[in-house]
């Protein structure tokens, strides 16, 4: 048998196992006992006693026998464990002759500790997992910096990624991504979001596939050989998840691929920048044709042992200043290197926070209110109490009864607020935007119960021992200290409630800012969707703009339907071109920043309702051959031309090599990604003389967004069967996607911030409710001297009146500390808003005032007569 | 035979003492420590069974079935690893306490 340890748990847990089956322990300690006294009968008859002096003399000596099973009871610790079942018994009887005051206390309880576990699991889900990948401390993401355009975190060129990768002696494998929408051929024919990258992708994060294998070296020849890894939820999703995926073809882009893997479950790619979901991979490669491309490419790579992030950028530097002398695009840029986690998470680090430290507020604020509901349940009972104490109940014995009742109402607390976390917390995540990175992993884990358990253990010793040692104070104590401890508990329940309004008033503040940003740009009414062009059919320019023309045709004939038109890509739409725009003859390269390129047709900026502000837009008989047109918008015609007519002169830009376009017109400028960055400079080129096979397609229709979705779908099924809308949106909920978070934070602070006002209206009524029965001979007294009803009232609302001032100033420093956490994430707003602080604070003054009213009220109604009478 | 009122911690030394030949059960282990000690001590069952079974929870011996010559289902002591380092340890305690005794009582 293994020899037991000592430990002091050990034992605990030993003694709890023998007293759970002390049935079985009493009848061998029976047997025992009955053992040894005929041991002793034995012996004595040996030495020649008779059976029934024997008998006698071992039972005189063995002593009473109860008293020695007693004894031994005791040293095996049953009774301490009886007495404790017992109090807890008695404990549950009491609780359920006042089923409101325990529901009242489990509710609120649960509340608090629900919330504070469903937030946790999204903190740990989100921030504290260690990402799914090997060591995963060690990787990295690599971006390009031009520090004169502030772009802290540009895309990588293809180029520079075979110079870091080649050259850079820092890492133990580096690999590129980019995102490479494909049409997927079968049934359904559908627009998938794969991924594009280096055969070293894998190996870099560490991930095996679970089928087949993985990318070969040799998988990045002339571009990318044509096999495919699938995702699993690909795998599941379109191939039924056979085993036998593996080596059968699929058809991407009209073009065969060989499925030569599959990921597993619950693999995470790294989801940055743009990229987004990615259902299934293809190699990348290197070749003369995309190192001509401009900056593109997303680079992780992996530091190699013992190398820091500060060694590993000063590597790539100076692999970026042999790039720079090689070659003339890399001048001005740098690196930078950043910790995948970091990427990955970082936008949603401090919203996480602060909300965290939110839900953690309204935690304290719900065992405030416990304690003042167990604390005055105990004062209703000190009757009963007193009775016990002189029928000889001790003061620890009262204390134990206290601590069984508080631990039993924790318990159970505990119990329902888990209870909430497992409920809420898919509701919770459901409702998360979608670019809320890491997602699919967040759940209800050992770790986030083991949370929960623990702020609920933690809050029932706090609020258990808090109530236990007020029970036993003499009752002329326990009045000074219950409305002293009452009124600090007001004090604090305001300022709490003040903290949280005031973080959520200011993130409403800041989104209703976001919101009416001026786009520059209608939204309302306007859809918009994407057609891809198979290769196979459209082969050139000639049919592509041919199809397009016809699209546009059919769907303006529609009924409903006020105007359309086709871009590359609309407004709030990832992964647009951007570049460096300068004036033809000075070619000053700092004059403008970084300038939005699109391509669009002659409706666009009517469609959208642009402003034009000086000059034409191009024309529907826009020339397909011949020196391309541009029209740019204010901003960078200022930053290029200052107050000169821009109308004629001529831009250059690194687009297609080199790219001289004339401009013809200025228009008004636009967000053309998201509502928070300030405007950047555009330039527009026209669709018909640059033709694509990809368009969007922008329609402004009378009708809902639904039906003029069907429109245009019906329109493209009148000409090519065969061709799907993928992302298919209004612009208004594309627009409202990119402030899906703050409207997210913004409403969790606002819940809580109500909660917590429900609770302080609560427990503020409460305390001043016990109160005012307290000194109902006092009020007594005052209206039998004279005192008006309305003196009455204001003797009580004055009594609320400093602790409730006392809470707003505590409550506002306390929340301007906290709001400067909150900095980074407000727009238009600062982080000590006047306005906010203002009418939060009126709010708390009025809450408490109303809480106050009604016990004051009652107050006011005592008639003196009744109040002698019950005295007596 | 005299009855002395033995303080717990040496009541566990005994025990051990007792249990450091071989497996014993209880009725044994209070006949052994009084022939141990030539009958000057005798344990009282009153003192006896709890503190096998304290000594039993803290893992200091163990209680296995046994069956007595006449086949009765007795229980049978032995002492752990742990216990056979505590029977060290007190034995050490006890001599030193018994040496500051002497001096206290002969020369203070």
């Amino acid at each position: 048998m293994r020899e037991p340890s000592v430990w002091p748990i050990t034992r605990l847990t030993r003694r709890l196992a023998t007293w759970l089956r002390r049935d079985a322990a009493e009848s061998a300690m029976d047997e025992e006992m009955r053992y040894h006294l005929e041991c002793e009968i034995a012996a004595h008859v040996e030495r020649g006693m008779s059976r029934a002096d024997a008998e006698r003399a071992a039972l005189r000596d063995f002593g009473g026998v109860e008293r020695h099973k007693e004894d031994a009871r005791d040293t095996r610790g049953f009774t301490m464990l009886d007495d404790a079942s017992r109090d807890v018994a008695y404990a549950a009887r009491v609780l359920r002759r006042s089923p409101g005051f325990a529901a009242a206390v489990v509710l609120t309880f649960a509340l608090g500790i629900g919330c504070t576990t469903t937030i946790f699991s999204l903190v740990h889900g989100i921030l504290l997992r260690p990402l799914p990948y090997r060591s995963p401390g060690e990787l990295v993401a690599l971006w390009e910096r031009n520090v004169s355009r502030n772009a802290a975190r540009n895309v990588v060129s293809a180029a520079s990624f075979e110079a870091w990768r080649d050259r850079s002696t820092a890492f133990d494998g580096m690999a590129a991504m980019v995102p490479a929408p494909r049409t997927i051929a079968g049934v359904p024919v559908e627009r998938i979001s794969a991924a594009q990258v280096s055969p070293s992708f894998f190996r870099v994060l560490g991930v095996r596939p679970a089928l087949g294998r993985g990318f070969a070296p040799d998988d990045e020849a002339n571009g990318g050989a044509h096999v495919a890894i699938l995702s699993d939820g690909m795998w599941r999703a379109r191939f039924g998840a056979h085993a036998s995926v593996v080596g059968r073809p699929i058809v991407l882009d009209g073009e065969s691929y060989t499925i030569i893997g599959v990921m597993p479950t619950g693999f995470e790619p790294p989801r940055f920048g743009w990229m987004s979901e990615q259902s299934l991979w293809i190699p990348f490669g290197v070749t003369p044709d995309n190192k001509s491309w401009g900056r593109f490419l997303h680079v992780i790579a992996r530091r190699a042992p013992g190398v820091s992030v500060e060694s590993a950028m000063a590597d790539l530097k100076r692999v970026g200043a042999q790039l720079a002398s090689e070659s003339e695009s890399n001048r001005g840029w740098s690196t930078n290197v950043v910790a995948l986690g970091e990427q990955m998470t970082g936008e949603v680090r401090r919203p996480l926070i602060v909300v965290f430290a939110a839900v953690s507020l309204l935690l304290l604020m719900s065992v405030v209110n416990v304690a003042t509901l167990v604390t005055s349940f105990a004062r209703r009972r000190s009757h009963e109490i007193a009775v016990r104490r002189a029928l000889g109940a001790s003061a620890s014995r009262l204390i134990r009864h206290q601590l069984a009742q508080s631990l039993l109402l924790g318990f159970l607390g505990a119990l329902c607020g888990i209870g909430v976390a497992l409920l809420g917390g898919p509701v919770l995540v459901a409702l998360l935007p979608g670019d809320v990175p890491r997602v699919e992993a967040i759940r209800i884990d050992s770790t986030v119960l083991a949370f929960g358990v623990a702020i609920a253990t933690a809050t029932t010793v706090l609020f258990g021992v808090v109530a236990a040692m007020r029970s036993v104070s003499s009752p002329a104590g326990a009045r000074v200290a219950a409305r002293l401890g009452g009124f600090r508990l007001i004090v604090v329940e305001i300022a709490i409630g003040l903290v949280l309004s005031v973080l959520a008033a200011l993130m409403v503040r800041s989104l209703v800012s976001l919101r009416s940003v001026d786009l520059g740009f209608e939204t309302t009414s306007i859809v918009a969707g994407r057609v891809s062009l198979p290769g196979e059919r459209y082969p050139d320019a000639e049919r592509q703009r041919a199809f397009f023309g016809a699209l546009l045709g059919a769907v303006r004939s529609m009924p409903g339907v006020t105007s359309a038109s086709i871009a590359t890509t609309r407004p709030f739409a990832c992964c647009a071109p951007a570049t460096v725009v300068v004036d033809a003859q000075r070619l000053d390269e700092n004059a403008a920043g970084t300038t939005d390129v699109r391509f669009v047709d002659e409706s666009y900026f009517a469609t959208l309702r642009v402003p034009i502000i000086g000059g034409s837009v191009f024309a529907a008989s826009e020339l397909r051959d011949g020196p391309p047109r541009a029209v740019v918008t204010r901003s960078l015609a200022r930053a290029l031309w200052g107050a000169e007519n821009p109308i004629g002169k001529r831009v250059s830009m690194k687009l297609f090599g080199t790219t001289v376009a004339e401009v013809i017109g200025v228009v008004g400028d636009l967000h053309l990604a998201d509502a928070r960055t300030a405007v950047r400079p555009a330039v527009f080129l026209s669709t018909a003389r640059f033709a694509s096979s990809e368009r969007d397609i922008i329609v402004r229709g009378s009708a809902d967004a639904a039906a003029t979705l069907t429109a245009i779908r019906d329109a493209l099924a009148s000409l090519d069967a065969s061709l799907p809308l993928y992302r298919a949106t209004s612009l208004e909920t594309a627009v409202d996607a990119t402030i899906a978070r703050d409207r997210f934070t913004a409403f969790l602070l606002s819940a809580f911030a109500v909660l917590a006002l429900v609770l302080a209206a609560v427990g503020v009524y409460g305390v001043f409710s016990s109160d005012v029965s307290r000194r109902r001979r006092e009020i007594g007294i005052r209206l039998a001297l004279g005192a008006g009803r309305a003196s009455v009232l204001a003797l009580v609302l004055r009594r609320a009146l400093a602790p409730t001032i006392a809470g707003v100033a505590i409550g506002a420093v306390a929340a301007l500390g906290l709001a400067r956490l909150m900095s980074a994430m407000l727009f238009g707003v600062t982080t000590s808003d006047p306005i906010s602080f203002l009418a939060v604070g009126m709010t708390l003054i009025l809450t408490a005032g109303v809480s106050t009213l009604v016990p004051a009220i009652r107050a006011a109604r005592v008639t003196p007569v009744e109040v002698m009478k019950s005295d007596g | 035979m005299r009855d002395v009122d033995l303080l717990q911690g040496t009541l566990d030394l005994l025990i051990l003492k007792a249990l450091a030949a071989g497996p014993l059960h209880g009725w044994a282990i209070a006949k052994r420590i009084q022939s141990m000690s030539k009958d000057a001590l005798t344990v009282n069952q009153g003192s006896l069974y709890p503190a096998l079974y304290r000594m039993t929870e803290r893992g200091l011996i163990v209680g296995e079935p046994g069956t007595s010559n006449e086949g009765r289902r007795i229980t049978v002591y032995r002492p752990t690893a742990a216990g056979r380092r505590q029977l060290q340890q007190k034995i050490e305690t006890w001599e030193a306490f018994a040496t500051a005794m002497q001096h206290v009582i002969r020369y203070a």
